[in-house]
Formats: C-alpha cells, sequence, structure tokens
C-alpha cells in the first residue's frame, strides 16, 4: 500500500479525536443538563401532576406561564428573592473582605483560623435551619432569653414571625454559612497580590486607606465578582434554611421563589405549573451571572488582565 | 357536600370487644429470607410501635428494611417523587385519611387481602373513613381528635376565681364554649413568661384547626356543588378567635411558626393554661420526669361554637400497601400485625386512640386496674369525642392543595395585613380555581 493511501486515512483520524476525546464530556451534558432541562421546559407547558403521570403528555400551551405572571404572590416571591440575594451577598462580600483581610494579617495560627472559619460551611444547610429556628424561637430560643436576661428586652420578640425581622433572620443565617466562601476566595486573591505595587504606593506615601482603595480592593475585585456568582446562583435556589426556619412564613413573608415552587410541586403536585416558575427563576439567575460577569471582564480589563 | 362523622365509633367501642374477643394470636405466616421494605411516619409517638417490628421478623423469617422515617409532609413529598420517578418499589407505606385520595391507584384494595375475621375488629367508621372510591385502601393505625388539656391548679386557685369574675361575670370553670376558651385563655396570659394558650400556626394544622372551629360556628367549607362557602360570616368569626388571642398576646408570638410538637412541649413545659390537643400526648404531659405539670392536668371536652356544635376535627393513621408490592401476602401480614388488638395495646398505653374497638375497652380496664385515673378519664374523654364530635375534613383529592390555599391566608387575616373578610374571599377564589381545575363545576 503506497503512502498516499495511507496519509488522508491517518489524517481523518486524526480530524476526529478530538471529538472523540470529548465525547464522553458531550454525553455525560446532554444526559445530565441537556435532557433534564429540556423534559422540565417541556413539563412547564403541560398539566404534568405529580400524582398523575399520565398527565405528562396534557400540553395546555403558556397556561402555566399565563397564571403565574398574573399572580401577586409569585411576583412577591420574585422581589422577596431578588431583595434576599442583593442583601446577603453583599453582607456576605463585605464580612468575607474584612476576615480575609484580618486574617491575611495573622502571621501565627493563620492555617488553623483558616480552618475554623470555614466550619459553618461543613454543616448541612437543614441543620443550620435548625439551629437558627432554636436560637430565634420566641419562647425558649437563646436570643431571647439572653435579652431578657440581661434586660434588653421585656416582651418576646417574634423574630421568625414579625415581617422585616423574619428576612432578617433567613438573611443571617444564609450570611453565617456562607461568608467563609467570600472570605476564602478573597484570602486566595490577597495571597496571590504582587508586594510591588503596595511597597511602591508606601514609598509614594499612600496611606493605609488609599493603599487599600486603590490598589488591594481593585486586585480583589475579579475574586469577588467570582465568588459573587457562585453564590448568586446558590442563593438564588435558597430551600433549606428557609423552609426549616419560616416555611417562607407566615403569610408569605419570607417566600422565595424555591419555598413556593417546593410547595407548587410537591404540596399541590403541580409540577407542570412549578417548572414554569423554575424557568423564571432560571432566569434570574442567569441574569445575576450575567451582571457578575460583565463585572468581572470590566475589573480585569481594569488591572489589566486578560478580556 | 358530606361530612363524614364518626358517631358510629361510640357503639364500636362500647360493643367491639365482646365482637373480636379481644387479643387472640394470630399466624402471621413464614416468610423466611425475604426482605420487606418499607416507608413509615416516623416522631415520638409513632415510634414504640415500631419497637414491636422485630417480634414479626421473628415469627415469619422476614426482614424488614425500613427506608423511610419522616413525618408525614416530609414522606408525603417522598411517595409523590416516587410515584412520578416510577420507584413504588417498596410494599408498606404510612398513610392518613386526609392524605389518601390524592394517592390514586397507588395502594391496593384490602378488601379481600386482609382477612375479613381481622378487619371485623376494626370500627365500622374508622374502615369507611378508610375507603376511597370503594376501596379499602388503608388499614387505620390510630385516630386523632382533640380535646382541651388545662392546669387544674389555675382553675382552683380562689384569686383567680374572684379576679376572674370580676372581670368577665362569669364564673371560672374550664371552658364549655370557645368564646370561654379565649376570655380565659386571655385572663390568664402573662406574656412572655405565661400564655393562656397557643395553637399550630401553619400548614394544614391551622386549616384543620380553621375548620373545625367553622363546623362549630355553623359554617362550612364547601356547598353541595363544592363552591367554597367558608368566606361566610361563620368563617369570619371563625378567624377572628385566633386573631383575638393573637393579638391579645394570649399565645407566644412566634405562634404562626409552630406545629404540634411546638404546642405538646410548650403545655408540658408549664407556661401555657389551656392547650386543645390529640391524646397522643396524655401520658407524657403526665410524666414528671418529661413534664411540668404533670399531676396538675385536667381534660374536658372540645368547646363548643356559636351553633351550639363541638368542634371535632379528626382522622385517622393508617398503613397502605402499594399496587407494585412483590409479595403482598407478607405486607397484609405486616399491617395486621402492627394494627392487631396487642400492637393496639402498645400505642394506647401512650394515648393513642385505636382503631379497634376491644382495645378501648381493654386500655381502659388497664389503666382503672393501675389506679392510673388520668389515664382513664383521658380515654373516656377522648372516646366520648370521637363518638359524638368527630368528622373529617373533605376525603377529596384536592384537600390539601385546598389547604395551601387557606393557611397562608389566615395568617395574613391573623397578623393583620389584610382583612379577615379579604382573606378569606382571596382564599375562596383560589380554592375555587383548583375545584373548577378538577372538574367539580
Amino acid at each position: 500500500m503506497s503512502s498516499d493511501h495511507i496519509q488522508p486515512r491517518r489524517k481523518r483520524s486524526r480530524d476526529w479525536t478530538p471529538a472523540l476525546l470529548l465525547s464522553p464530556a458531550f454525553l455525560v451534558l446532554i444526559f445530565v443538563v441537556l435532557v433534564p432541562l429540556l423534559f422540565s421546559l417541556y413539563t412547564s407547558f403541560t398539566n404534568y401532576r405529580l400524582i398523575r403521570p399520565e398527565t405528562l403528555y396534557d400540553w395546555i400551551g403558556i397556561r402555566n406561564y399565563q397564571r403565574i405572571f398574573s399572580d401577586k404572590h409569585f411576583w412577591s416571591a420574585f422581589g422577596r428573592t431578588i431583595v434576599f440575594l442583593t442583601i446577603a451577598l453583599n453582607l456576605e462580600f463585605i464580612l468575607g473582605l474584612g476576615i480575609a483581610l484580618l486574617i491575611n494579617r495573622i502571621t501565627w495560627g493563620q492555617r488553623t483560623l483558616r480552618t475554623i472559619m470555614m466550619f459553618p460551611m461543613m454543616f448541612s444547610p437543614i441543620l443550620v435551619g435548625y439551629q437558627f429556628k432554636f436560637i430565634f424561637n420566641d419562647n425558649i430560643g437563646i436570643l431571647n432569653n439572653a435579652l431578657q436576661d440581661l434586660g434588653l428586652s421585656d416582651g418576646a420578640i417574634a423574630w421568625l414571625v414579625d415581617k422585616p425581622l423574619g428576612m432578617f433572620t433567613i438573611i443571617f443565617a444564609e450570611v453565617w454559612m456562607s461568608t467563609s466562601v467570600f472570605a476564602i476566595l478573597l484570602l486566595a486573591g490577597l495571597f496571590a497580590m504582587p508586594r510591588d505595587p503596595l511597597e511602591a504606593a508606601k514609598v509614594d506615601g499612600c496611606n493605609p486607606w488609599q493603599v487599600f482603595r486603590h490598589i488591594t480592593l481593585p486586585f480583589l475585585m475579579p475574586f469577588a465578582f467570582i465568588a459573587m456568582t457562585i453564590r448568586s446562583l446558590d442563593v438564588a435556589r435558597a430551600y433549606d434554611i428557609v423552609d426549616v426556619m419560616t416555611g417562607g412564613g407566615p403569610a408569605g413573608r419570607t417566600e422565595l421563589l424555591w419555598t413556593m415552587i417546593a410547595r407548587v410541586g410537591y404540596d399541590n403536585s403541580r409540577m407542570g405549573q412549578a417548572n414554569a416558575m423554575a424557568y423564571v427563576s432560571i432566569m434570574l439567575s442567569i441574569a445575576f451571572t450575567y451582571y457578575f460577569f460583565t463585572k468581572l471582564i470590566a475589573a480585569r480589563k481594569y488591572m489589566g488582565g486578560a478580556e | 357536600m358530606k361530612f363524614t362523622t364518626m358517631k358510629a365509633l361510640t357503639t364500636g367501642v362500647a360493643l367491639s370487644l365482646l365482637a373480636t374477643g379481644g387479643a387472640v394470636a394470630q399466624d402471621y405466616g413464614s416468610f423466611e429470607g425475604y426482605t420487606l421494605r418499607v416507608k413509615l411516619i416516623g416522631g415520638a409517638q409513632y415510634e414504640p410501635l415500631y419497637a414491636e417490628i422485630a417480634r414479626w421478623e421473628e415469627m415469619t423469617g422476614a426482614t424488614v428494611d425500613v427506608l423511610s422515617r419522616k413525618n408525614h409532609f416530609e414522606l408525603d413529598r417522598e411517595i409523590k417523587q416516587d410515584i412520578a420517578a416510577g420507584t413504588l418499589n417498596w410494599c408498606v407505606g404510612s398513610n392518613h385519611t386526609s392524605f389518601a385520595p390524592q394517592y390514586g391507584s397507588i395502594y391496593i384494595d384490602l378488601n379481600g387481602v386482609i382477612a375479613e375475621d381481622v378487619l371485623a375488629g376494626f370500627q365500622t367508621l374508622a374502615l369507611e373513613n378508610s375507603t376511597v372510591a370503594g376501596r379499602l385502601v388503608q388499614l387505620p393505625r390510630h385516630s386523632d381528635i382533640s380535646n382541651l388539656f388545662y392546669q387544674k391548679s389555675l382553675y382552683e386557685d380562689q384569686d383567680n376565681m374572684d379576679a376572674f369574675e370580676a372581670e368577665y361575670g362569669y364564673a371560672l370553670t374550664p371552658p364549655e364554649t370557645w368564646d370561654q376558651f379565649r376570655d380565659q385563655a386571655m385572663f390568664f396570659a402573662n406574656a412572655p413568661t405565661f400564655y393562656g394558650t397557643q395553637y399550630v400556626g401553619k400548614d394544614e394544622a391551622i386549616t384543620g384547626r380553621f375548620y373545625e372551629l367553622l363546623v362549630a360556628n355553623g359554617g362550612a367549607l364547601f356547598d353541595e356543588d363544592w363552591n367554597p362557602t367558608f368566606n361566610s360570616e361563620a368563617g369570619v368569626q371563625s378567624v377572628q378567635w385566633f386573631k383575638d388571642l393573637y393579638d391579645a398576646n394570649a399565645v407566644p408570638a412566634g405562634v404562626l411558626n409552630y406545629l404540634w410538637d411546638d404546642t405538646g412541649l410548650g403545655f408540658a413545659s408549664g407556661t401555657v393554661a389551656l392547650n386543645l390537643d390529640w391524646a397522643g400526648w396524655a401520658s407524657f404531659f403526665n410524666d414528671p420526669e418529661n413534664s411540668q405539670v404533670a399531676g396538675n392536668i385536667g381534660l374536658v371536652r372540645a368547646p363548643t361554637g356559636s351553633a351550639g356544635l363541638r368542634s371535632g376535627w379528626s382522622g385517622s393513621h393508617t398503613f397502605s400497601i402499594t399496587s407494585t408490592c412483590d409479595n403482598v401476602d407478607a405486607a397484609a401480614s405486616f399491617v395486621s400485625f402492627l394494627t392487631s388488638h396487642e400492637n393496639q395495646m402498645v400505642e394506647a398505653r401512650k394515648g393513642l386512640l385505636p382503631t379497634r374497638g376491644s382495645v378501648w375497652d381493654a386500655v381502659i380496664a388497664e389503666f382503672e386496674a393501675e389506679g392510673n385515673e388520668f389515664m382513664v378519664e383521658v380515654f373516656e374523654t377522648y372516646a366520648l369525642s370521637m363518638a359524638e364530635d368527630a368528622f373529617t375534613p373533605p376525603l377529596i383529592p384536592e384537600w390539601i392543595e385546598v389547604s395551601n390555599e387557606i393557611w397562608p391566608r389566615l395568617q395574613g387575616a391573623i397578623l393583620g395585613e389584610m382583612t379577615i373578610q379579604e382573606a378569606l374571599d382571596e382564599a375562596a377564589d383560589a380554592t375555587r380555581i383548583i375545584m373548577e381545575d378538577a372538574g367539580y363545576n
């Protein structure tokens, strides 16, 4: 056989090699991500009731979407989810930044502190929910008893029921559990930070605030936006903590999209309608992710990094 | 609409001991090497029965694999996921008369599967309420209705008696009406250290309480054509009761986040004067190791509403066998064992209300022999309320969904976010859509 015949065959097999090597990853993505996504998208256009599998083929067009878009309780939960996300992410960022800066200054026991700092992340969200449900319980909770014993309160504060306090408690629990995500990523940023610009700034007479504001913070922002992207996806689908602490109540005061989706999908068995809600929630997550990626690119550009 | 009553239970209580002859040794068969997969309701009061499972395993040679042991709301979600995913690869599940209608045909008809002589031992109406569309889809384990526990010493205190009469104009005796219940709860309350009463404040729990008060006040959830009618004057009057107590700080501030464990443990902590609750707590309340009110508990039947009817929301915890079960004989043997006279006695000793008439008489006789007057009073009081006051919620698949539309609005009204009438109107509109979607009207 001549080399003229062998060459194109080798070339053809070389052409297929990347596709073949990538195919397991693509197959996994198709079956684990794409197919379930398309399936749930399809069900959002059906009257799919969880307890009646035959309703999976009951096509009702955009009725589920019409129903949720005209439901004021859905829009309240949607708005509350955005508020929850915004406050939780900003608090986690500020607290995480503070913790990272403090730990970065420590020269002895830093590794131990880093480990301790990650403890809250190691708990299951359900356990965290029960822990804070007990702490904030109006009657037997530690917090109210402490406040009463210290003479700071003479009544039982309804932490889990009161309108602003209910949201405060679930945000508090969420922030307690996940601030360390920000702290760890920002600490990694601080470790990676070159010393030269800091020393040059000090030589040029910058005070500590100016160094932080114009050098440290811009350098850390790409890390912060990566943390925000990850956490926004987490917080936007917050469910466990809220379900345990308040169940979205009372009177929907702490109802977020996913507590509502779970109730509609599982308790009411209206999985078609729940999936329509879930798709709106996904759009919200995509919007947040897009926003944070835009900010990430801008921050990297500002620092002279790749776009 | 038809509200199923349980009035026939009295007859069952009185006569079925004679019919069944009490505890009879039963052959549960042999299923050597077989593993029975089950999903059971969990919780402190349900557990003593499960300690008996080892005896069934020993008698039959089978092994029981408990796949789940969760509260009923979580178990309900899991079962619905199993239906959707086609993973009903287990045989026996805990069920409840209020939940059963929504599960369609996943559970088999036990008529013909459980021997007739075994079924004959159960109270007729408990079996009727376990029947959905003519199929006996569940075997009743124990029943549930609420009566009013109170701290006796509060009613024996002369200062309390004088002050109450001066303020409310009638003598301080345990409440006979829901209005008196409200007056006395407000009178005893001294927040944040002591409360007049408490109520379950969310989920189907508060819907059920509202429902029974609605009936006691002469209202109804639906008319005969399944149009919602709970936004009536009786409905407003019923919600007003919850709101008045909340506004007066006569209940704990966090009560709208409370469920059954919170109210039971609250009464046992000694910080609550009156507690409308099921009998399952009775022995716990009177146990000095667990309860601050042990030896100081009085009990009266649930109060009457403005229509002169007593509240009596009731239902039964049950066991069902799946249609996909690979060994129906073993499953039938297992549920028969768990609901046997002997095992219902295990639960009745804790205060859970049996569904076999023979057990009522046997357990009362046992408590009398022990000189346990409190538990005798508990069973006699609950026997009366099961016989004369009990009614179930509508046994329709849409009940839980309807309940999920009602309770957030009840909370909204209690918290003053909307008027009671607005809240009930909104819940009625949402309920109407559910019923229309389901083809009722």
